[in-house]
């Protein structure tokens, strides 16, 4: 077989590359993984070391309790509340006789209002709980000059009109002294409310006589001396003159401080042993497959950190502590108003999207945000408060989101990560590996865990402004 | 007395008195630039992309297994309006992707009927049932769906070559937002019972949808990446999920390319035309300089790694109404969000940018980049690069791109080390004189790009030039 070199007009001349490549090292990257977000949350909070693995947040005697969502079922068009959700009524809380709780809850009334609507009108008689079961509603008040002015709004499984309940004698027929609402309640969109009587809550109490000592305390507690906060007054004298007599003081603690306990996300990492004994040049296989699990780890935790519905951020927010957007995108008068309600915001998370959102919102007014150098790397920042994207937070089916603000550090009363030093086996902190042996089919494993949680020492230090609309 | 004498002084004829400056020239050194050129530019992104040395001229980018929902374009062929579908283009669509049958696929092109549709029109709407496949062929159309409010909500734009309705054409159901037309459009329809009448008869076909719908099943992260499986969160003794890391089996490798060229200089020429400036480094420097230009073009248009064709397809947004507003910036700007490092755009581009900034009133701060003062935009600076085509109905391109091997970005790949080097992987080679005393130098720059997850690069398209505002 001889091979002529003028076989053919594109007969090669020289050795090609293709072949070439065979006798030349490929040089390769380790392998890449697009789950690798920058994990900003895990690096801007403060890491507490939590030595007993349990951390307790000791506070002031809070005396308001309560002011939860309540939650809805629906069969067809007809909304119903959830008995037990009903709790979440400061005048219910830590209200436990369900029989009570479900004759209640089969008294609500629904009614329908279109966008624009008054739902409750200022200066007439408040005789009434309302419920926004679905919708937005705005709170207004009429100025000193006699212009609408807006207090705020509520939307799905907020309430208005509660505190009526402790302020007349249970069971003493209709409100004393007529109490009137204070604002005017006006639907944002298509809303539907659920109202309760409350000439029948009373008649409800009357016939229980749980309910009935219930709201006794209830009362008892709201006349107690309190701050702003609800926390037991620290009663001090000022501006006095002469002998006045001081009033003798003390701090009052919370008699049951939440505890956190420190969670874990783990697996079990299983590598065969001829892979790592003989496949190693020139990078280390079992590293490369603990590192891709670890980072993957390091995702899973701030996903918890953000969406564990025990110590996760959107759900351990206070609830006083919950905005709603005005008009549904997220415009900078929404986050100014998320920034009024905190000392010291130290920064804000939201999820890529809703930072687009923002931005065209602010586009859309002709503001240019500044930028801020986190860890350099540029991001916008809000009245210098940076805004760090961040992909856990969730977007539902319907294009709505939330944002985060949070004060962070121990001694600023913020918000603090939790982790243990030491863990046996660290290889990061708060993370450890171990070899669990190899099994009979050569198989080694590892077990990675890491362990974590998140404390909110003071229900100031983190806010939630809640529907967001990215898509608008 | 007006009658002068002459002058004692000599006179050359021309009535000059001393030694003219035409001819004093004769005798001095004239002062020279060297050659100028009007083609170099600034090169922004060969400064920018970091170079990783590429050994073995081969470079492998390991990844993690992915389950690829590939989604391409399509391109239309048209003989003057009538427009078809290219057959082979069908296996962009994710449930043919793979099928080769191309009798199968001439049928299926067939089928398709040409509608067109007025701006403003409503070609789905939300709610009503999956009946056919839509491809956009020209024309630009908003997905719009419903707030949790009722609101309206704007979903993304669609444009030339994308479609409608592909993942359900099988399984039916319901649209789950409206699609309007912005402009006058021309669509592909094919409706669901001419595709299932086609998957009768071609058992291959059928074969192959049905092989793609059991797919789907594979446990994924939400990047399409198999699942490292874990528990988090529980108490007691759980019992802990077995995992393992997965890598694609054929990871892609980035051949370095080349640009070369042969530089020719008469030995006459070079050995006596030297003073003040050697004639062959004036010759060379030019010539590296338009092969650096060279380079940049080709990390940019290479059909195999230039950057605009290297970008995932999930990573390509469309302008909102066609000029650059903030707003696409911004939908730019969550694509790459995980520590972004430059835009680089055409410089008409960012004066179009500009425009609909100064429009709103807004003022984008600058940034300082090594020196220099460069338009930013939220903070990541935008360059200037002439290399970005400009079509002929003017529209253009925004990259957006993460950099860096450690930030698993967009990194640039050279070979320094090079038989006569020359700079940095690129090297002048001694090739031979001619019997005509020409001497040749072969001058070689070789270099690459590599994106090393798909979503360190970013492409906003569609860009309009010409709107006047």
């Amino acid at each position: 077989m001889s091979t002529q070199p003028d076989q053919g007009p594109d007969q090669r001349l020289s050795l090609d590359t293709a072949a070439a490549r065979n006798l030349a090292t490929t040089t390769k990257t380790p392998p890449q993984m697009r789950e690798i977000s920058p994990r900003w949350l895990l690096r801007v909070l403060p890491w507490v070391d939590v030595t007993g693995g349990v951390y307790r947040v000791n506070r002031r005697l809070t005396y308001a309790v309560g002011g939860g969502r309540v939650s809805f079922s629906n069969t067809g068009s007809r909304v119903r509340v959830v008995p037990p959700s009903l709790t979440e009524l400061p005048p219910l809380h830590g209200l436990d006789d369900d029989r009570v709780l479900d004759t209640l809850a089969g008294l609500f009334e629904q009614r329908e209002f279109e966008r624009g609507d008054t739902i409750v009108r200022a200066g007439r008689p408040a005789d009434e709980l309302v419920l926004i079961a679905r919708g937005k509603a705005t709170k207004l008040q009429a100025g000193r000059y006699g212009d609408r002015v807006v207090l705020g709004s509520l939307a799905g499984g907020d309430h208005a009109g509660s505190d009526q309940a402790g302020s007349d004698q249970a069971g003493s027929g209709p409100p004393a002294g007529g109490a009137v609402w204070e604002y005017t309640l006006e639907a944002g969109t298509a809303c539907t409310v659920l109202a309760l009587p409350w000439e029948e809550f009373h008649a409800v109490a009357s016939q229980s006589p749980a309910l009935r000592e219930h709201l006794a305390r209830y009362r008892a507690r709201r006349a107690a001396p309190q701050n702003k906060w609800g926390e037991a007054a620290i009663v001090t004298a000022a501006g006095h003159r002469g002998e006045t007599t001081l009033p003798g003081t003390f701090a009052d603690y919370d008699p049951g401080p939440r505890e956190y306990e420190l969670s874990v996300s783990q697996t079990v990492l299983r590598v065969h042993t001829r892979v790592s004994d003989l496949y190693n040049q020139p990078m280390d296989q079992q590293e490369q497959q603990l590192r891709l699990t670890i980072q993957a780890v390091r995702e899973s935790q701030e996903r918890e950190l953000v969406n564990n519905p025990d110590f996760g951020l959107l759900h351990q927010a206070h609830p006083g502590q919950r905005v709603y957007t005005r008009t549904g995108p997220p415009g900078p008068d929404d986050l100014d108003e998320l920034l009024c309600r905190r000392k010291r915001s130290r920064f804000f998370l939201a999820h890529p999207r809703a930072i687009a959102a923002f931005h065209r919102e602010c586009s859309a007014r002709g503001v240019y945000p500044d930028s801020a150098e986190v860890e350099g790397s540029w991001v916008t920042a809000w009245r210098g408060v940076p805004i760090l994207p961040c992909d856990k937070i969730p977007i539902t089916r319907a294009g709505t989101s939330s944002i985060l603000v949070l004060r962070t550090g121990e001694e600023d009363q913020g918000v603090v990560g939790l982790f243990q030093k030491g863990v046996p086996g660290e290889r990061e902190p708060g993370l450890s590996v171990k070899f669990t042996g190899i099994d009979a089919r050569a198989v080694a494993s590892y077990q990675v865990s890491a362990y974590y949680s998140v404390a909110v020492l003071v229900p100031d230090a983190l806010g939630v402004l809640e529907d967001v609309e990215v898509a608008r | 007395m007006t009658e002068t004498t002459h002058s004692s002084a000599p006179e050359n004829g021309n009535g000059q008195l001393s030694l003219s400056t035409d001819a004093a020239k004769q005798l001095a050194t004239t002062t020279k630039t060297p050659p100028q050129m009007q083609e170099i530019t600034s090169r922004w992104l060969l400064r920018l992309l970091p170079w990783v040395q590429c050994s073995g001229g081969v470079f492998r980018v390991n990844r993690r297994l992915t389950y690829t929902l590939g989604d391409g374009r399509i391109t239309f062929s048209n003989t003057g309006s009538e427009v078809r579908v290219i057959p082979a283009e069908l296996t962009e669509l994710p449930m043919l992707r793979g099928f080769d049958d191309m009798e199968v696929l001439e049928a299926l092109a067939g089928r398709f009927t040409q509608r067109e549709v007025a701006a403003n029109e409503e070609i789905v709407s939300e709610g009503g049932p999956v009946d056919r496949l839509v491809l956009i062929v020209h024309g630009r159309v908003a997905k719009v769906g419903r707030g949790s409010y009722g609101d309206e909500q704007n979903l993304g734009v669609l444009a030339d070559g994308d479609y409608l309705g592909e993942q359900t054409l099988i399984e039916g159901g319901q649209f789950e937002f409206s699609a309007r037309a912005k402009t006058a459009t021309t669509l592909l329809t094919l409706s669901r019972q001419d595709f299932e009448q086609l998957a009768e008869q071609a058992p291959a076909l059928r074969e192959h949808v049905e092989r793609w719908r059991t797919s789907g099943d594979h446990d994924t992260n939400d990047y399409g990446e198999a699942a490292i499986n874990m528990s988090a969160g529980h108490v007691g003794e759980a019992v802990l999920p077995g995992t393992f890391v997965d890598y694609e089996q054929s990871p892609r490798e980035y051949e370095l390319s080349v640009a070369q060229t042969v530089l020719r200089v008469h030995s006459r020429v070079s050995d006596l035309y030297n003073q003040p400036m050697s004639q062959l480094d004036q010759q060379l420097r030019l010539t590296v300089e338009a092969l650096r230009e060279r380079q940049e073009n080709e990390l940019i248009n290479n059909k195999e790694f230039g950057l605009l064709h290297n970008a995932d397809f999930s990573q390509r947004i469309r302008t909102r109404s066609g000029p650059p507003t903030p707003d696409d910036l911004d939908d730019l700007l969550s694509t790459v969000w995980k520590e972004p490092s430059f835009f680089l755009a055409h410089p008409q581009a960012i004066a179009a940018f500009g425009r609909e900034c100064s429009k709103r009133g807004i003022y984008p701060q600058s940034s300082e980049v090594s020196g220099h003062r460069v338009p930013a935009w939220r903070g990541v600076p935008i360059f200037p690069c002439n290399k970005i085509p400009v079509s002929s109905t003017r529209t253009t391109s925004f990259l957006l791109m993460r950099t860096g091997q450690e930030n698993q970005g967009v990194v640039g790949l050279h070979q320094t080390g090079i038989p006569d080097e020359y700079q940095p992987s690129l090297s002048v080679r001694f090739m031979s004189i001619n019997e005509k005393a020409v001497i040749s130098y072969l001058v070689s720059a070789y270099y690459s790009a590599a994106v090393l997850v798909p979503d360190a690069l970013g492409v906003l398209e569609d860009v309009e030039l010409g709107r006047n505002g």
